[in-house]
C-alpha cells in the first residue's frame, strides 16, 4: 500500500508540475473546461492539501483521502471533470461537451456473501442509520427529505466532502441504484445488489460505484491502480456490513489497551 | 493496569496502560488469573512475524473471571471462572456454524493486512500481531473478551489454574492435529516438538485411539517429559543420524501413518539444509527454517497424513513434489479451540489429561519479561512458563 501509494504522488505533482507550464499537455483548451473558476481554485487547494495529509496517514481512510486529493488537484488544476463530463454536468457555463463514454472512469466492485437472507440485506442497506454505522470510518449518511441520503465524507482541517444523492433503481430484495446530485463535491454513481449464493452461504452482495478519475493525462493504467484504493474503502464497507448483520456489532480495537502515546485508543 | 507490552525485537517490558473496557454489546471483562507463553510469541519476539506494533499487549494463552459483561451477553455471568481460545469467534458466520472456527469472517478488524497474503481474512487473536486483528493480549490484569457468550467456556469445578490454562491453545491445538490425523486404532502416530503443543498433541493421539506415538525432539527433559508424561517413544535427533531412517527402523520400514510437525518456522537443525536456512532467514531471505518439517514429509509413509500445527511465513524450497508423489494427505490450520474445548474440560474432569506439568515455572506478571527469557531459552528446562497477576 506504501509503495504504491509513493508511486501515485509522483504521477500526481507529475500532473501538477505539467499544469502549472502552460506548454505542458495537461492543459486543457478552455472548451474542455467545466468547471467554475472558484470550484477550479477550491478544488486544488484542497486536492493539494488532502494529498499531502492522507500521505501523512498509513490507514485506509489516509489512503482515501490521498486518492481524493489527488483527483480534486487534477479537477482544480485542468479545471475539467471527467465524471461531470459523463453525467453532463457542466459549472463552468461554458458550452456543453458531448456526454462522451469516461472510459477511464474509476469503477470499482467489490463482493461479498453474507449468511442472511437476500429481502434482509436490502432492507438493512436501505436504513440511513445502518448505512452510517457502516461508512462510519469515512463519514456519515442521513435522510434529506424526499428521497434523498445527504453524505458527507470527512478529510483533514475539519474539511468534508458532500453531495445528495437519489436512489434512481430500485428492486427490492434485488438492487438499489444511486446517483449523487448536481453540486456533489464528488460527482459519483453506484450500486448494491443481492443475489442468493449456494448451499447454507447466504446471499451474495456486490457493491459498485464509479466516480470521477484523474484519467485522461495519468492514463487508464494509472486509474486502475488507483481504483485499489476506493476498492479497499468498498471492502471495508461490505465487511463493517457483514458483521453488522451477522453479529449485531463491528469488530474494533477502539480503546483498546496499549503502551503507545496516545493512550485509551489503538 | 499492568501488562507486558513488545516495545521491539526482543525488548518486552512490563508497562502501565489504560484499563480496557466494554465496547461492543457482546463483550466481557476478564480479571486474568493466569496466562501463559506460547512458542506462537517467540516468532514476532524474534521478528519473524510482521505487524507488530511499539506497546502491544501481548499474550493469547488465557483464563480468568469475569468481572463485568455487555448489555448483549446472555450466558457468561459476572463472577464466572471461564478458559478463552486464543481465536476470537463470533459464533454465527458461516466458518464459525461449521466449526472452523480459527477462519471466523467477522473478527479481524484489520482484514486488510491480511488480505494481500492470504487472499482472505481469518479470525483476530488477542495480542498477536495487527495482521491477526491488533486486540491487546492477556498479559495483563484484565483483558476484553468480545463475542463473550461464544468464547467463553465455564470451567468446572475442583480444577487448578495450572490444569485448565493450557485449553485456550496449546491443548487444543494439540488434540485437533491428533484429530486430524484420522488415527485407525493402533496407527503410529510421530510428532516433532515437545514443546507444550507436540506434548498435548502426543496425549491427544492416545485418547484418540494411536497404538505408539513417537516423539521428536532434542532437549533430554522435553523427550523425558514426553515418555514419562505422555507415554511416547522418543528420538533426540541431535544424536541419531538420521530421524528419517530411525523412525523406519521403528515402524517395520513403513514409515508413521501420520507425522505432526509441532515446531514451526524456526526449526532447529543439524545439517547442511539448516545452515542454508538459517543464513537466510537471517539475512531476510526467507521468513522459514523448514527442517523439522522437511523430515516429517520425507518420513511420513506413502499415502499417510501430514498435520502442521506449527506457524510458517511464506517458505519457499519446500519439496511439493515428495508429497505430490508419496500421495498424502495434508492438515493444517490455526486451531478451532471453540471445537475442542468441551472435548478437553470432560477429558481432564475424567482425569484423563492433566497439563499441569507444561507449567514448569511460574512468575508474577510483573516477572513476564524474565519468565519470556527463560521460555525462550528453555532455560531450567522451561516448557511452558505462566504468570499471574496477583503473584
Ligand atoms: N496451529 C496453531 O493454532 C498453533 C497454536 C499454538 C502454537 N502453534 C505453533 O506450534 C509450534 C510449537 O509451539 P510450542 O508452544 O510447543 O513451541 P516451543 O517453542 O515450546 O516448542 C518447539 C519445540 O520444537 C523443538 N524443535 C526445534 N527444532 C526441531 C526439529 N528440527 N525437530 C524436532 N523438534 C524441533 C524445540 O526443541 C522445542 O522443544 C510453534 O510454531 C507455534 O507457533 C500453533
Ligand atoms: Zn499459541
Ligand atoms: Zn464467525
Amino acid at each position: 500500500m506504501r509503495a504504491l501509494s509513493v508511486a501515485v504522488l509522483r504521477t500526481a505533482t507529475g500532473v501538477g508540475f505539467r499544469a502549472a507550464f502552460p506548454a505542458g499537455r495537461g492543459v486543457r483548451p478552455a472548451s474542455e473546461v467545466n468547471l467554475s473558476r472558484p470550484e477550479r481554485a477550491a478544488s486544488a487547494l484542497l486536492g493539494g492539501v488532502l494529498l499531502v495529509r492522507g500521505l501523512t496517514r498509513r490507514s485506509v481512510g489516509g489512503a482515501g483521502i490521498w486518492v481524493l486529493g489527488g483527483i480534486l488537484l487534477y479537477r482544480g488544476i485542468s479545471g475539467h471533470s471527467r465524471l461531470y463530463e459523463a453525467l453532463g454536468v457542466n459549472t463552468a457555463g461554458v458550452a456543453r461537451r458531448e456526454p462522451g463514454a469516461s472510459e477511464a472512469a474509476i469503477e470499482v466492485r467489490r463482493s461479498i456473501t453474507i449468511g442472511r437472507p437476500a429481502d434482509e440485506l436490502y432492507r438493512f442497506w436501505r436504513e440511513p442509520g445502518n448505512l452510517s454505522r457502516i461508512v462510519a470510518p469515512i463519514g456519515e449518511v442521513a435522510p434529506a427529505g424526499d428521497g434523498r441520503t445527504h453524505w458527507r465524507v470527512h478529510v483533514p482541517l475539519g474539511r468534508s466532502l458532500e453531495w445528495d444523492a437519489r436512489v434512481m433503481e430500485d428492486r427490492p430484495g434485488e438492487l438499489l441504484r444511486w446517483e449523487s446530485l448536481e453540486g456533489a463535491d464528488l460527482p459519483n454513481e453506484g450500486s448494491v445488489s443481492f443475489r442468493a449464493a449456494p448451499r447454507d452461504w447466504g446471499t451474495e452482495v456486490m457493491l459498485r460505484f464509479r466516480f470521477d478519475p484523474p484519467g485522461g493525462v495519468l492514463g487508464k493504467a494509472a486509474s486502475e491502480r488507483l481504483s485499489v484504493v476506493p476498492g479497499a474503502l468498498a471492502e471495508k464497507a461490505l465487511r463493517r456490513f457483514k458483521s453488522l448483520v451477522e453479529t449485531g456489532e463491528i469488530p474494533t480495537t477502539e480503546r483498546n489497551p496499549s503502551a503507545r502515546a496516545g493512550r485509551g485508543s489503538d | 493496569m499492568r501488562a507486558l507490552c513488545w516495545n521491539g525485537i526482543n525488548d518486552l517490558r512490563v508497562e502501565t496502560v489504560p484499563d480496557p473496557v466494554i465496547v461492543n454489546p457482546h463483550d466481557a471483562m476478564l480479571r486474568v488469573t493466569m496466562s501463559t507463553t506460547c512458542g506462537s510469541d517467540l516468532h514476532f519476539i524474534d521478528g519473524y512475524i510482521p505487524t507488530m506494533r511499539s506497546g502491544d499487549v501481548i499474550g493469547h494463552e488465557f483464563m480468568g473471571e469475569v468481572v463485568e459483561v455487555g448489555p448483549e451477553v446472555r450466558q457468561v455471568r459476572k463472577g464466572d471462572r471461564v478458559v478463552v481460545p486464543s481465536f476470537i469467534c463470533c459464533g454465527s458466520c458461516w466458518y464459525c456454524r461449521h466449526e472452523l472456527w480459527s477462519l471466523c469472517d467477522n473478527t479481524n478488524p484489520r482484514a486488510d493486512l491480511q488480505e494481500p497474503l492470504l487472499g482472505y481474512p481469518t479470525a483476530g487473536i488477542y495480542g498477536y500481531t495487527h495482521a491477526f486483528g491488533g486486540y491487546a493480549g492477556a498479559h495483563a490484569e484484565y483483558v476484553r473478551v468480545p463475542h463473550a457468550d461464544n468464547d467463553c467456556f465455564k470451567v468446572p469445578e475442583g480444577l487448578r489454574d495450572e490444569q485448565v490454562v493450557f485449553f485456550s491453545d496449546a491443548a487444543p491445538t494439540g488434540y485437533m492435529g491428533a484429530d486430524f490425523c484420522g488415527i485407525q486404532p493402533g496407527d503410529t502416530v510421530a510428532v516433532w516438538g515437545c514443546g507444550g503443543v507436540g506434548l498435548m498433541a502426543i496425549q491427544s493421539a492416545y485418547l484418540l485411539g494411536a497404538g505408539r506415538v513417537i516423539a521428536i525432539d532434542r532437549f533430554p527433559e522435553r523427550l523425558r517429559m514426553a515418555s514419562e508424561r505422555a507415554g511416547a517413544e522418543t528420538i533426540n535427533y541431535a544424536e541419531v543420524d538420521s530421524v528419517i531412517e530411525a523412525l523406519k527402523e521403528m515402524t517395520g520400514g513403513r514409515g508413521p501413518d501420520a507425522c505432526i510437525e509441532a515446531v514451526g518456522m524456526e526449526a532447529h537443525g543439524t545439517g547442511v539444509q539448516y545452515a542454508y536456512d538459517r543464513t537466510k532467514q537471517a539475512l531476510h531471505l526467507a521468513t522459514d527454517r523448514g527442517e523439522a518439517l522437511r523430515q516429517a514429509i520425507v518420513a511420513c509413509r506413502k499415502g499417510g497424513t501430514l498435520v502442521i500445527l506449527g506457524v510458517y511465513g511464506v517458505m519457499d524450497k519446500f519439496p511439493l513434489g515428495v508429497m505430490m508423489n508419496k500421495g498424502l494427505t495434508v492438515r493444517t490450520a490455526q486451531q478451532h479451540g471453540q471445537k475442542y474445548v468441551p472435548r478437553l474440560l470432560e477429558h481432564a474432569v475424567r482425569g484423563e489429561l492433566d497439563p499441569s506439568y507444561l507449567a514448569t515455572h511460574r512468575f508474577s506478571l510483573e516477572d513476564a519479561p524474565r519468565g519470556y527469557e527463560m521460555f525462550k531459552k528453555k532455560e531450567d528446562g522451561c516448557v511452558r512458563a505462566v504468570f499471574v497477576p496477583s503473584g
